[in-house]
C-alpha cells in the first residue's frame, strides 16, 4: 500500500478517463441516444401491425415517424461514431507525449535497463490497446448495458411472464461466455509466444541470410521453423476447438428462448392475453437481446489487454525520476579524476575498484583486450553510466554536482558503433542546440570531412539515413567524429576510433585536432599502440582492472602484458607509423 | 537479377476489385482442401437453410395456427423447430470447426511456402530488400494474413451464403415485397463505393503518418545513448510531438472517414424495414399477403442486413490481410537465378587445372546494377595450402571478389572453377564443405556458445560436451574459448549489446574453424578483436591442415605480412601487388574512398 505506483494503478483504466470527462460525457449521452432510437424500431413495426389489425392505421404519419427515427438513428450513430473515434485518439496522442516526456527526463542507464525494445512496445502496441479500449469497449459497454436492461425492461412490461422464460437465457450464455473466454484469454497469450517465436526464427533467418547459404544450413532453419509453426498452429486449433462449441451454443440457446416465445407467447395470443404485435417485437427484441452479451464477452477481452498495457504505460510514467543532480555549470578544465570505482551488471563485475587520473590538456589512452571494460570507462565519464560504488570527479568536484547539460556540452564522445539519424548531415554534425555555424566549419575540416562533403549534391545539407546511403564506415566514424567536434569539447572521449580509419588519415586528424582544439583533455580507447606510444600517459585494462599504467617507457619496462601487446603489433608499427618507409 | 520488391503496396491491384484479386488467390489455396472444403460448404448450407427456414415457420404459426386458436398445431410446428434448432447446432458446429480447420492449415502451408522460398532465395535478394524492410514485412504480413485465416475468411463465406440465401427467400416468398426490402441495400452499397475513395486516401495518409511516427521512436530509443550524450532530448521530444500531431490528425481523419459504413448500413437497415412494413401492409389490405408471413418477413430483412453490416465493418481489415496476401505472393513468384546446374548440359563443366591449383577465377566479370561494373575480366589461380591477401581501398571490390569465391553470387561473365569443376555445378552441401568464409558481420542465432559454433556442422552435431572440448582442443581453439564467462553454455542473442563485437567474431572464426574446410576465406573477420587475440588467432590459422588455402581480407597490414600473394583490388580490377612493400604503396597512394 506503501507502494505509489500500485496506488496510481488502483483506478485503473477508467480513471484515465477523468481527464477527458467532457468528451466521455458526450460518448456517452450519444451512445444512448443512438441506442434508444434503434430500440424503438421493432416497437413501431409491432405498433404498426396492432393498429393495423384494429382498424386504425394511417400510413402517412407512419412512414413520417419511421422515417425521421431512421434518419435521426444515421445522424446519431455517426455522431457517436466521430466522437469515439476522437476521444480515443486524444487519449492515444497525450499518452504518447506523457510518455516521451517521461523518458526524456531518465538516464541512459534506464532505457538500457528497461531496453529500448519494451518502450518501443510502451510507445506503440501498448498506447494502441488503451486507443481500442476507448474507441470500442467504452461505447460498446454502454449501448451493450443500455440494450440489456432497455430489451429487458420492455420484455418485462409487454408480458412479464414470458419475459422472465426469455431472459433466463442471458444469465446462462453470460456464464459460458465468461468460462470460455478465460480459457481463451490464456491461449491467446500462447499464440502470442508462438507468434514471436515464429517471428524470430524469420528475423533470423533474414538476418543471417548469407551464413546459412554458405554453410548450407537451409535444413536446420527449416525445421526450426516448422516447430515454430506447428506449435502455432496446434494453439490456434485449441482456441478454434474453444469457439467452435461456443458460439453454436449461444445461438442455440437463443434459439431455445424463440422456441419458448412461440409455445408460451404462441398460448398467450391463443388466450387472447398477448397482442400478435407484442408477440412480434418479442421476436424482434430476442435478436438485440442476445447481442449485448456477446459485445460485453469480447470486450472483456479488450479491456483485460487494454489494462494491462495501461499497467506497462504507468509503471513508466510512475518511474521515480532520477535525483536531480547538481546545477552546478561551470567551464571545465579538465582535471579527471576515477576514485575506486565498481561497476556490475548483475553478478559480473565489468569494472573492479578502478582508480585514475587525468590532467586538463594531457591525453591519455586505455588499452586493453576485448571485454576488458574500456567502453564502459568512457560511459562513466559521460554521466551514460552511474557507478556502483566509487566516485568520479571533474576539476575536483564530484560529477553528481553538476547539471548534467553542463558535463554533455563539455564532454564530447565519439561511440564506437556509427550512429546516423535520418537527417541532414549539417543536423547530424551540429548535434547540440548551441552549436554555431563557425564550429561545424572546423569540426569539419579537422574531421578531413571536406574533400567528402563538396562531393555532395546538396553539400551539408544532404540527408544521411541510418541505412541504405552510401556511407562508407570511415566516413560515419568521421561523421561522428566532427559531431563531438563541434561542441567544442574540453574533454574529447574516442572509443576505438582508429578501428575503421585508416592509418593515413587517422594520423592528419589526430595532428589537426592537436592543433585546433589546444588545451583539450583527449582520452582514446584504442587497439593500437602505435598511435598513442606519445601520449602522456597509456592505462592497460583487463578484465576490469587497471593492470598499469604511465609512459609507454614504462609500460615497456613494467609491465609485461603490455610488453606482449606491443609485440603483437610491431609489424604495423613497421608499415603504418611511417607510410614512407 | 532484380529482386526488389515493389514499393507500391496495395495500388494497382485495387483498382481490379477486391473481390476478383480476393477470389484469384484464395481460389488455388482452397482449392488445395477440396474434400474437407466441401464437407464445410454443405455445413454452411445446412445452417443457413436452418436458420432460414425459421421465420417461415413461424410465419406459419402465427398465419394458421394463432389465427384459428389452435394450440396442438403449435406444438406440433415447436417440436419441428427444435428438430430444426438442432441440426443447426450440428450443421454450424461442423461449419466453425472445418472451415476453421482449413484456415488454419491454409495458413500454415502458407508460411512454410514462405520460409521455403525464403530459403531458396540468394543473398543478392536479401541484400537489394534492406533486413529491417524485410523482416517487419514478412511478420507483419502473415500476421495479418494469420487474423484473416484464422478469424475473417470463415466470416466472410458464412455471411454471404447467408446474405445471398436470405436474399433468394426475400425474393421468393414475395417479389415486389423483396425488392423493396433490397433496394436500400444496393443504395448502401452504392453509397459504399462512392465513399471508398474517400476512406482509402485518409487511410494510406494515416498509415503513413503512422509509419512516420515509428520510424521516429525506433531511430531516437535506438540511439538514446547519442542523444543523451549530446544534450539533444529537448530536440527529439520535440520532433516526436510533431510526428505524434501529425499522426493524430490523420488518424481522426481516417477515423471520421472510415466509421461513416457503419451508420450507412444501420440507415439502409431501418429504411427497409420501413418500406417492407409499408408496402407489406398495403399487399395485406389487398388480400395479397398474411400478416404472420410480414412477421417472419422482418426476420428475414434482419437476417440481411445484420451480416452485411458486418461485412461493411470488417471490409477494410480485409483489405489489408489480402494487400499482404498480394505483398506476400509477390515474394513467392520471385526465382533465385543461383539454381545448381545439372550435370548433363552441354557448357564446359570442367577444365584441367594446374595440379596444386585448387580455384580458378576465368574471365570472371560482376556489376551488381547494370552498367555499373564491380570487377572486370579477372584472371587468378588460387594454389592448394597458400595463404593470400586481399588489400585495397573501401569499395573496390574485395568483399565481392572472395563472395563470388563461395557462389554468394555468380560472376555476370566468365566462370569460377573449384577443383577443375564449374563452381555452379557443385551440390550446396559439398560447396559448403569445401569453402569457409568468416563474414565481415558476425552473426550469432539467439541460443548458447555451443549451439552457435555447432550451427550447420553435421560432423559435430552430437558429440557430448567432453568430447566437442576434445576436438577445440586439438584445433587450438579452447583458450578462444575462455573469452566467454560461461564457456561453451555461455547465452548469446542474434541483437543487442549482450556480448561485444569482437567476442561475436570470435564465435565465427571458432565456427569456421572448426568445419576444417579446404578454403578458409576471413573478411575483415577480426577487425574488433585486440591484437593479443588476433595473435593468437594467427597461432590457430597456422595450426590448419598444410592443404588449407587461405585468403585474407584485411584493414590491417600485420594481418597479411605473412601472406604468399598479396593481390590489391581496386576499380574493377584485381593485381598482383608482389611484396608487401608494393601492396602498402598502392595502398598508400592510390585514390583512397574511406
Amino acid at each position: 500500500m506503501k507502494d505509489p505506483v500500485s496506488q496510481a494503478k488502483a483506478p485503473g483504466l477508467f480513471g484515465l478517463l477523468k481527464k477527458y470527462s467532457l468528451l466521455i460525457g458526450l460518448l456517452i449521452v450519444l451512445t444512448i441516444v443512438a441506442n434508444a432510437l434503434s430500440l424503438s424500431v421493432p416497437s413501431i413495426i409491432s405498433n404498426g401491425i396492432d393498429t393495423y389489425t384494429n382498424g386504425h392505421f394511417l400510413i402517412g404519419r407512419l412512414i413520417v415517424e419511421f422515417s425521421i427515427i431512421a434518419v435521426l438513428i444515421f445522424v446519431f450513430t455517426y455522431l457517436q461514431n466521430i466522437v469515439q473515434v476522437y476521444a480515443s485518439e486524444r487519449v492515444a496522442r497525450d499518452m504518447r507525449n506523457d510518455i516521451s516526456a517521461k523518458i526524456s527526463v531518465q538516464p541512459y542507464a534506464y532505457i538500457e535497463s528497461v531496453t529500448p525494445a519494451k518502450i518501443l512496445t510502451n510507445l506503440t502496441s501498448d498506447v494502441d490497446a488503451v486507443k481500442t479500449f476507448v474507441s470500442t469497449a467504452v461505447a460498446s459497454l454502454i449501448s451493450s448495458v443500455f440494450l440489456l436492461v432497455g430489451t429487458a425492461i420492455l420484455l418485462l412490461v409487454a408480458n412479464w411472464r414470458l419475459g422472465l422464460v426469455v431472459l433466463a437465457v442471458v444469465p446462462v450464455i453470460g456464464i459460458m461466455f465468461f468460462l470460455i473466454l478465460k480459457q481463451v484469454r490464456k491461449l491467446f497469450v500462447k499464440s502470442q509466444e508462438a507468434i514471436d517465436w515464429l517471428n524470430k526464427v524469420i528475423s533470423e533467418s533474414i538476418l543471417g541470410a548469407a551464413l546459412i547459404r554458405l554453410l548450407n544450413s537451409r535444413d536446420t532453419e527449416s525445421k526450426k521453423f516448422l516447430d515454430a509453426n506447428t506449435e502455432a498452429k496446434r494453439i490456434s486449433l485449441e482456441i478454434l476447438r474453444l469457439f467452435a462449441s461456443l458460439i453454436p451454443v449461444i445461438t442455440f440457446m437463443t434459439n431455445l428462448a424463440t422456441l419458448a416465445i412461440v409455445v408460451l407467447g404462441g398460448r398467450y395470443v391463443i388466450t387472447g392475453t398477448m397482442s400478435l404485435g407484442n408477440f412480434t417485437a418479442f421476436n424482434s427484441y430476442l435478436a438485440i437481446l442476445i447481442f449485448p452479451i456477446m459485445i460485453i464477452g469480447f470486450m472483456s477481452n479488450v479491456i483485460a489487454q487494454a489494462q494491462a498495457s495501461y499497467g506497462r504505460i504507468l509503471r513508466v510514467l510512475d518511474a521515480p525520476v532520477e535525483k536531480k543532480t547538481g546545477g552546478l555549470k561551470a567551464v571545465l578544465r579538465g582535471d579527471i579524476e576515477v576514485k575506486n570505482v565498481t561497476v556490475n551488471f548483475g553478478q559480473k563485475d565489468a569494472l573492479k575498484n578502478v582508480s585514475l587520473s587525468v590532467a586538463a590538456g594531457s591525453r591519455t589512452a586505455i588499452i586493453g583486450p576485448t571485454a576488458a571494460g574500456k567502453t564502459q570507462l568512457l560511459y562513466l565519464l559521460t554521466g551514460l553510466l552511474a557507478p556502483t560504488s566509487g566516485e568520479i570527479d571533474f576539476d575536483g568536484k564530484d560529477i553528481n554536482e553538476y547539471d548534467k547539460s553542463s558535463i554533455h556540452s563539455q564532454v564530447g564522445f565519439v561511440f564506437q558503433d556509427s550512429v546516423m539519424f535520418n537527417l541532414t548531415l549539417r543536423e547530424n554534425i551540429a548535434f547540440s542546440n548551441t552549436v554555431k555555424d563557425s564550429s561545424i566549419e572546423k569540426a569539419i575540416e579537422t574531421a578531413e570531412l571536406r574533400d567528402f562533403v563538396d562531393t555532395l549534391p546538396q553539400k551539408l545539407d544532404t540527408i544521411v539515413s541510418e541505412r541504405g546511403t552510401s556511407l562508407s564506415g570511415g566516413q560515419k566514424q568521421r561523421i561522428m567524429l566532427a559531431r563531438a567536434l563541434a561542441l567544442d569539447p574540453k574533454v574529447l572521449l574516442l572509443d576505438d576510433f582508429t578501428a575503421r580509419v585508416d592509418a593515413n588519415t587517422e594520423k592528419k586528424i589526430l595532428a589537426n585536432v592537436a592543433r585546433n582544439y589546444p588545451g583539450l583533455t583527449l582520452i582514446s580507447v584504442t587497439q593500437k599502440i602505435s598511435s598513442v606510444e606519445h601520449y602522456d600517459k597509456i592505462v592497460l585494462l583487463m578484465e576490469g582492472e587497471v593492470l598499469a599504467e604511465g609512459t609507454h617507457d614504462e609500460l615497456m619496462h613494467s609491465s609485461p602484458e603490455y610488453v606482449q601487446i606491443y609485440q603483437s603489433q610491431r609489424s604495423i608499427n613497421q608499415y603504418e607509423m611511417d607510410p614512407h618507409a | 537479377m532484380n529482386y526488389s520488391l515493389s514499393k507500391t503496396d496495395m495500388k494497382k491491384e485495387e483498382d481490379k476489385g477486391v473481390l476478383v484479386t480476393a477470389w484469384r488467390r484464395l481460389f488455388p489455396l482452397l482449392a488445395e482442401e477440396g474434400r474437407v472444403v466441401t464437407i464445410a460448404l454443405i455445413a454452411i448450407l445446412v445452417s443457413s437453410v436452418a436458420t432460414l427456414v425459421v421465420p417461415i415457420l413461424i410465419a406459419r404459426i402465427v398465419d394458421v395456427y394463432l389465427i384459428t386458436k389452435d394450440f396442438h398445431g403449435v406444438l406440433v410446428y415447436s417440436a419441428w423447430l427444435f428438430g430444426i434448432f438442432m441440426v443447426g447446432l450440428t450443421a454450424s458446429y461442423l461449419q466453425i470447426r472445418t472451415m476453421g480447420g482449413v484456415g488454419r492449415r491454409l495458413l500454415f502451408n502458407l508460411r512454410n511456402k514462405i520460409f521455403t522460398k525464403l530459403q531458396e532465395l540468394p543473398v543478392g535478394f536479401f541484400n537489394q530488400n534492406k533486413a529491417g524492410d524485410l523482416i517487419s514485412r514478412i511478420n507483419n504480413d502473415t500476421d495479418k494474413l494469420n487474423q484473416f485465416f484464422a478469424q475473417a475468411l470463415m466470416q466472410f463465406i458464412s455471411n454471404v451464403v447467408l446474405i445471398a440465401g436470405t436474399a433468394v427467400f426475400l425474393l421468393a416468398i414475395n417479389f415486389e415485397l423483396g425488392a423493396i426490402a433490397l433496394v436500400p441495400a444496393v443504395l448502401a452499397l452504392v453509397a459504399t463505393q462512392l465513399l471508398s475513395p474517400w476512406v482509402k486516401r485518409t487511410s494510406l495518409k494515416s498509415l503513413q503518418t503512422l509509419g512516420g511516427m515509428s520510424a521516429e521512436i525506433q531511430e531516437s530509443i535506438n540511439n538514446f545513448k547519442v542523444i543523451v550524450a549530446f544534450n539533444r532530448l529537448d530536440y527529439f521530444r520535440d520532433k516526436f510531438k510533431e510526428s505524434n500531431e501529425a499522426n493524430y490528425v490523420a488518424s481522426v481523419a481516417a477515423g471520421v472517414a472510415s466509421n461513416i459504413f457503419n451508420p450507412i448500413y444501420v440507415l439502409a437497415s431501418a429504411l427497409a424495414q420501413l418500406a417492407v412494413l409499408a408496402l407489406g401492409i398495403y399487399l395485406i389490405a389487398q388480400g395479397h399477403f398474411l400478416i404472420g408471413l410480414l412477421i417472419g418477413y422482418f426476420l428475414y430483412v434482419n437476417n440481411f442486413y445484420t451480416p452485411l453490416r458486418q461485412l461493411a465493418s470488417v471490409w477494410p481489415s480485409w483489405q489489408l490481410a489480402l494487400a499482404g496476401l498480394d505483398r506476400i505472393s509477390e515474394v513467392l513468384a520471385l526465382e533465385s537465378d543461383l539454381q545448381v546446374m545439372p550435370a548433363d548440359t552441354g557448357e564446359a563443366v570442367t577444365v584441367s587445372m594446374a595440379p596444386n591449383a585448387v580455384l580458378e577465377f576465368k574471365e570472371v566479370a560482376f556489376h551488381y546494377q547494370e552498367n555499373k561494373d564491380v570487377l572486370r575480366n579477372i584472371n587468378f589461380t588460387l594454389e592448394r595450402g597458400k595463404t593470400y591477401a586481399l588489400v585495397g581501398p573501401t569499395g573496390g571490390g574485395k568483399t565481392t571478389t572472395a563472395s563470388l569465391m563461395a557462389r554468394l553470387y555468380d560472376p555476370t561473365a566468365g566462370a569460377i572453377y573449384l577443383e577443375g569443376k564449374d563452381i555452379r555445378f557443385y551440390d550446396p552441401a559439398e560447396r559448403s564443405k569445401k569453402i569457409g568464409f568468416i563474414l565481415q558481420e558476425p552473426f550469432l542465432f539467439t541460443g548458447t556458445v555451443r549451439e552457435n559454433i555447432l550451427y550447420g556442422n553435421e560432423e559435430h552435431q552430437g558429440y557430448t560436451d567432453q568430447q566437442l572440448m576434445e576436438v577445440l582442443e586439438k584445433a587450438h581453439l579452447t583458450k578462444l574459448l575462455s573469452r566467454f564467462s560461461e564457456g561453451l553454455d555461455t547465452v548469446v542473442a542474434s541483437s543487442g549489446d549482450a556480448i561485444s563485437l569482437g567476442q561475436k567474431q570470435l564465435i565465427a572464426f571458432i565456427r569456421a574453424a572448426l568445419r576444417s574446410p579446404d578454403i578458409l576465406i576471413l573478411d575483415e573477420a577480426t577487425a574488433n578483436i585486440d591484437t593479443v587475440t588476433e595473435q593468437l588467432l594467427d597461432e590457430i590459422l597456422n595450426e590448419l591442415p598444410k592443404s588449407t588455402t587461405k585468403v585474407i581480407i584485411a584493414h590491417r597490414l600485420n594481418t597479411i605480412e605473412n601472406a604468399d600473394t598479396i593481390f590489391f583490388v581496386n576499380g574493377g580490377e584485381v593485381t598482383h601487388a608482389g611484396s608487401m612493400q608494393q601492396a602498402v604503396d598502392m595502398l598508400l597512394h592510390g585514390k583512397r574512398s574511406s
